[in-house]
Protein backbone atom coordinates (compact mmCIF):
# COMPACT_ATOMS: atom_id res chain seq x y z
CA UNK A 1 0.00 0.00 0.00
CA UNK A 2 2.88 2.30 0.63
CA UNK A 3 4.73 1.47 -1.83
CA UNK A 4 1.75 2.18 -4.36
CA UNK A 5 1.72 5.56 -2.78
CA UNK A 6 4.83 6.13 -3.11
CA UNK A 7 4.82 4.99 -6.58
CA UNK A 8 2.03 7.30 -7.41
CA UNK A 9 3.37 10.15 -6.18
CA UNK A 10 6.52 9.71 -8.27
CA UNK A 11 4.59 9.13 -11.33
CA UNK A 12 4.84 11.74 -13.92
CA UNK A 13 1.13 12.45 -13.43
CA UNK A 14 2.07 13.62 -9.67
CA UNK A 15 5.05 15.90 -11.30
CA UNK A 16 2.11 17.39 -13.70
CA UNK A 17 0.14 18.29 -10.66
CA UNK A 18 3.10 19.90 -8.41
CA UNK A 19 4.28 21.52 -11.44
CA UNK A 20 0.99 22.97 -12.30
CA UNK A 21 0.88 26.24 -10.06
CA UNK A 22 -0.76 26.70 -6.17
CA UNK A 23 -4.11 26.86 -7.59
CA UNK A 24 -3.82 23.50 -9.39
CA UNK A 25 -4.98 21.58 -6.14
CA UNK A 26 -8.27 23.73 -5.34
CA UNK A 27 -8.91 23.48 -9.14
CA UNK A 28 -8.41 19.64 -8.94
CA UNK A 29 -10.45 19.72 -5.71
CA UNK A 30 -13.66 21.53 -7.45
CA UNK A 31 -13.86 19.45 -10.65
CA UNK A 32 -13.78 16.53 -8.61
CA UNK A 33 -16.91 18.04 -6.22
CA UNK A 34 -18.68 18.75 -9.75
CA UNK A 35 -17.97 15.10 -10.87
CA UNK A 36 -19.14 13.49 -8.04
CA UNK A 37 -22.14 15.69 -7.65
CA UNK A 38 -23.12 14.23 -11.44
CA UNK A 39 -22.69 10.72 -9.93
CA UNK A 40 -23.77 10.87 -6.72
CA UNK A 41 -27.20 13.10 -7.77
CA UNK A 42 -27.98 10.81 -11.10
CA UNK A 43 -27.79 7.47 -9.15
CA UNK A 44 -29.80 8.52 -6.11
CA UNK A 45 -32.63 8.95 -8.51
CA UNK A 46 -31.70 5.52 -9.84
CA UNK A 47 -31.19 3.78 -6.38
CA UNK A 48 -34.85 5.30 -5.07
CA UNK A 49 -36.65 3.95 -8.63
CA UNK A 50 -34.50 0.69 -7.59
CA UNK A 51 -36.25 0.64 -4.21
CA UNK A 52 -39.83 0.87 -6.00
CA UNK A 53 -39.95 4.91 -5.52
CA UNK A 54 -42.72 6.23 -8.02
CA UNK A 55 -42.79 2.74 -9.61
CA UNK A 56 -44.96 3.99 -11.82
CA UNK A 57 -41.94 5.72 -14.29
CA UNK A 58 -40.60 2.84 -16.31
CA UNK A 59 -36.87 1.36 -14.53
CA UNK A 60 -35.61 1.57 -18.29
CA UNK A 61 -36.36 5.14 -18.57
CA UNK A 62 -35.52 6.03 -15.09
CA UNK A 63 -32.08 4.19 -16.17
CA UNK A 64 -31.57 5.75 -19.19
CA UNK A 65 -31.68 9.11 -17.79
CA UNK A 66 -29.76 8.78 -14.64
CA UNK A 67 -26.71 6.02 -15.84
CA UNK A 68 -24.73 8.05 -18.60
CA UNK A 69 -24.48 11.32 -16.32
CA UNK A 70 -23.54 9.27 -13.58
CA UNK A 71 -20.96 7.23 -15.93
CA UNK A 72 -19.40 10.69 -16.80
CA UNK A 73 -19.28 11.92 -13.06
CA UNK A 74 -17.89 9.10 -12.58
CA UNK A 75 -15.18 9.58 -14.88
CA UNK A 76 -14.64 12.88 -13.92
CA UNK A 77 -14.08 12.14 -10.14
CA UNK A 78 -11.67 9.29 -10.87
CA UNK A 79 -9.25 11.30 -12.86
CA UNK A 80 -9.18 14.43 -10.52
CA UNK A 81 -9.44 12.18 -7.76
CA UNK A 82 -6.19 10.45 -8.84
CA UNK A 83 -4.53 13.37 -9.88
CA UNK A 84 -4.97 14.94 -6.14
CA UNK A 85 -4.09 11.77 -4.61
CA UNK A 86 -0.65 11.54 -6.68
CA UNK A 87 0.31 15.37 -5.96
CA UNK A 88 1.05 14.15 -2.35
CA UNK A 89 0.22 10.35 -1.82
CA UNK A 90 2.64 9.91 0.61
CA UNK A 91 1.01 12.47 3.12
CA UNK A 92 -1.93 9.42 3.65
CA UNK A 93 0.40 6.86 4.33
CA UNK A 94 -1.60 6.38 7.39
CA UNK A 95 -4.33 7.31 6.65
CA UNK A 96 -7.39 5.20 8.03
CA UNK A 97 -10.30 6.96 5.81
CA UNK A 98 -8.37 6.36 2.74
CA UNK A 99 -8.82 2.64 3.31
CA UNK A 100 -12.77 2.81 4.15
CA UNK A 101 -12.92 5.25 1.20
CA UNK A 102 -11.45 2.53 -1.76
CA UNK A 103 -13.07 -0.19 0.17
CA UNK A 104 -16.08 1.61 -0.22
CA UNK A 105 -15.57 2.25 -3.90
CA UNK A 106 -14.95 -1.00 -4.70
CA UNK A 107 -18.14 -2.25 -3.13
CA UNK A 108 -19.54 0.40 -5.40
CA UNK A 109 -18.44 -0.59 -8.30
CA UNK A 110 -18.51 -4.18 -7.93
CA UNK A 111 -22.30 -3.55 -7.14
CA UNK A 112 -22.85 -2.21 -10.44
CA UNK A 113 -21.08 -4.88 -12.14
CA UNK A 114 -22.99 -7.54 -10.63
CA UNK A 115 -26.46 -5.92 -10.87
CA UNK A 116 -25.51 -4.76 -14.59
CA UNK A 117 -24.96 -8.57 -15.03
CA UNK A 118 -27.69 -9.59 -13.49
CA UNK A 119 -31.41 -11.30 -15.06
CA UNK A 120 -33.12 -8.49 -13.34
CA UNK A 121 -31.28 -5.78 -14.93
CA UNK A 122 -31.37 -7.83 -18.53
CA UNK A 123 -35.37 -7.52 -17.91
CA UNK A 124 -35.24 -4.12 -17.19
CA UNK A 125 -32.91 -3.35 -20.86
CA UNK A 126 -35.11 -5.84 -22.29
CA UNK A 127 -38.61 -3.86 -20.88
CA UNK A 128 -40.02 -6.28 -19.84
CA UNK A 129 -42.01 -6.77 -16.00
CA UNK A 130 -39.80 -7.50 -13.85
CA UNK A 131 -40.82 -10.81 -11.40
CA UNK A 132 -40.88 -10.46 -7.88
CA UNK A 133 -37.56 -12.00 -7.44
CA UNK A 134 -36.38 -9.72 -9.83
CA UNK A 135 -37.84 -6.40 -8.28
CA UNK A 136 -35.81 -7.67 -4.73
CA UNK A 137 -32.48 -8.11 -6.82
CA UNK A 138 -33.10 -4.30 -8.20
CA UNK A 139 -34.07 -2.96 -4.71
CA UNK A 140 -31.13 -4.82 -3.14
CA UNK A 141 -28.62 -3.28 -5.43
CA UNK A 142 -30.20 -0.36 -5.30
CA UNK A 143 -29.63 -0.38 -0.94
CA UNK A 144 -25.96 -1.25 -1.07
CA UNK A 145 -25.63 1.42 -4.17
CA UNK A 146 -26.72 4.21 -1.68
CA UNK A 147 -24.54 3.17 1.32
CA UNK A 148 -21.53 2.55 -0.63
CA UNK A 149 -21.67 5.67 -2.70
CA UNK A 150 -22.57 7.81 0.27
CA UNK A 151 -19.42 6.09 2.29
CA UNK A 152 -17.38 6.73 -0.35
CA UNK A 153 -18.05 10.47 0.01
CA UNK A 154 -18.09 10.79 3.88
CA UNK A 155 -14.88 8.66 4.07
CA UNK A 156 -12.89 10.52 1.05
CA UNK A 157 -14.00 13.82 2.79
CA UNK A 158 -12.88 12.60 6.09
CA UNK A 159 -9.23 11.92 4.42
CA UNK A 160 -8.20 15.49 4.67
CA UNK A 161 -9.35 15.73 8.26
CA UNK A 162 -7.45 12.78 9.11
CA UNK B 1 -40.25 -3.36 1.33
CA UNK B 2 -39.47 0.26 0.20
CA UNK B 3 -40.05 1.70 3.14
CA UNK B 4 -38.29 -1.06 5.28
CA UNK B 5 -35.29 -0.51 2.88
CA UNK B 6 -34.94 3.39 2.95
CA UNK B 7 -35.68 3.46 6.79
CA UNK B 8 -32.19 0.92 6.83
CA UNK B 9 -30.42 3.49 4.50
CA UNK B 10 -31.79 6.51 6.63
CA UNK B 11 -30.15 5.15 9.47
CA UNK B 12 -26.28 4.06 7.97
CA UNK B 13 -26.40 7.41 6.30
CA UNK B 14 -26.83 8.80 9.65
CA UNK B 15 -24.90 7.04 11.43
CA UNK B 16 -22.08 8.03 8.42
CA UNK B 17 -22.73 11.81 8.88
CA UNK B 18 -22.04 11.67 12.70
CA UNK B 19 -18.45 10.56 12.42
CA UNK B 20 -17.74 14.36 11.29
CA UNK B 21 -18.30 14.93 14.61
CA UNK B 22 -14.95 13.63 16.20
CA UNK B 23 -13.11 13.51 13.11
CA UNK B 24 -12.44 17.19 13.33
CA UNK B 25 -11.17 19.89 10.97
CA UNK B 26 -7.70 21.63 10.70
CA UNK B 27 -5.69 22.69 13.83
CA UNK B 28 -7.72 20.59 16.34
CA UNK B 29 -5.28 18.18 15.48
CA UNK B 30 -2.12 20.17 17.11
CA UNK B 31 -1.90 21.19 20.30
CA UNK B 32 -3.18 24.48 21.66
CA UNK B 33 0.05 25.93 22.96
CA UNK B 34 2.17 28.29 21.01
CA UNK B 35 5.42 25.96 19.65
CA UNK B 36 8.51 27.78 18.12
CA UNK B 37 11.54 25.64 16.88
CA UNK B 38 14.93 26.13 15.11
CA UNK B 39 16.01 23.85 12.71
CA UNK B 40 17.95 23.65 9.43
CA UNK B 41 15.64 23.29 6.48
CA UNK B 42 15.70 19.26 4.89
CA UNK B 43 13.48 19.99 2.21
CA UNK B 44 12.30 23.19 0.90
CA UNK B 45 8.82 24.84 0.63
CA UNK B 46 6.91 22.76 -1.66
CA UNK B 47 3.82 24.98 -2.94
CA UNK B 48 1.49 21.74 -4.12
CA UNK B 49 -1.10 19.62 -2.37
CA UNK B 50 -3.65 21.11 -0.25
CA UNK B 51 -1.20 22.38 2.14
CA UNK B 52 2.29 23.59 1.44
CA UNK B 53 4.51 21.58 3.36
CA UNK B 54 8.23 21.89 4.31
CA UNK B 55 10.72 19.54 6.22
CA UNK B 56 12.96 21.02 9.01
CA UNK B 57 16.38 19.11 10.75
CA UNK B 58 16.05 20.24 14.45
CA UNK B 59 16.68 18.43 18.04
CA UNK B 60 17.70 15.34 15.91
CA UNK B 61 14.73 14.92 14.24
CA UNK B 62 13.11 15.47 10.76
CA UNK B 63 9.92 17.49 11.21
CA UNK B 64 7.08 18.08 8.64
CA UNK B 65 5.96 21.86 8.20
CA UNK B 66 2.44 22.31 7.24
CA UNK B 67 2.27 25.63 5.65
CA UNK B 68 -1.14 27.51 4.57
CA UNK B 69 -2.27 26.38 1.26
CA UNK B 70 -0.65 26.93 -1.45
CA UNK B 71 -1.83 30.48 -2.90
CA UNK B 72 -1.97 31.89 0.25
CA UNK B 73 2.10 30.55 1.56
CA UNK B 74 2.85 32.20 -1.80
CA UNK B 75 1.06 35.40 -1.39
CA UNK B 76 2.92 35.32 2.22
CA UNK B 77 5.48 35.90 0.53
CA UNK B 78 7.30 32.24 0.66
CA UNK B 79 8.56 30.22 -2.56
CA UNK B 80 10.04 27.08 -3.82
CA UNK B 81 12.87 29.16 -3.44
CA UNK B 82 12.64 31.62 -0.39
CA UNK B 83 14.54 29.19 1.99
CA UNK B 84 17.10 27.04 0.54
CA UNK B 85 18.18 23.69 1.77
CA UNK B 86 20.68 23.99 5.22
CA UNK B 87 19.37 27.04 5.99
CA UNK B 88 18.34 27.58 9.52
CA UNK B 89 14.78 29.10 10.07
CA UNK B 90 12.61 29.33 12.91
CA UNK B 91 9.11 28.14 12.97
CA UNK B 92 6.13 29.21 15.10
CA UNK B 93 2.84 27.21 15.29
CA UNK B 94 1.45 24.33 16.90
CA UNK B 95 2.94 21.19 17.51
CA UNK B 96 0.92 17.50 16.50
CA UNK B 97 -1.03 16.17 19.37
CA UNK B 98 0.40 12.59 18.71
CA UNK B 99 4.20 13.29 20.75
CA UNK B 100 5.58 10.88 17.92
CA UNK B 101 4.71 12.54 15.18
CA UNK B 102 6.90 15.19 14.50
CA UNK B 103 4.90 17.66 12.90
CA UNK B 104 3.93 21.33 13.41
CA UNK B 105 1.17 23.43 11.68
CA UNK B 106 3.08 26.77 11.04
CA UNK B 107 1.68 30.32 11.27
CA UNK B 108 4.92 31.68 10.47
CA UNK B 109 8.57 31.17 9.55
CA UNK B 110 11.61 33.22 10.22
CA UNK B 111 14.45 33.01 7.92
CA UNK B 112 17.35 35.52 8.31
CA UNK B 113 14.98 38.20 10.11
CA UNK B 114 13.14 38.07 7.45
CA UNK B 115 8.95 36.65 8.86
CA UNK B 116 6.78 34.90 6.84
CA UNK B 117 3.27 35.55 8.10
CA UNK B 118 1.28 32.52 6.41
CA UNK B 119 -1.72 33.30 8.84
CA UNK B 120 -1.27 36.75 9.64
CA UNK B 121 -4.89 36.68 11.13
CA UNK B 122 -3.91 33.47 13.29
CA UNK B 123 -0.94 35.10 15.40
Amino acid sequence: MNALLGALQDSPLGELVRGAGVWSYGILNAVHVIGLAALFGAIVVLDLRLLGWRAARPLHEVAAGTVPIAAIGLAVAAVTGLAMLSSNARDYVRNPFLLVKFAALAVGLLNLLLLHRSRAWRAVRERRDASSGDRRRLAMGGALSLVAWIATIVAGRLMGYA
Amino acid sequence: MFRKILCAVLAAAAVLLAVPAFAHHGWAGNDDKEFELTGTVEQPVSLSGPHATMKIRAEGEVWDITLAPPPRTQAAGLKADSLPKGATVTVHGHRNKDPKRFEIKTERVTYEGKVFDVYPDRS
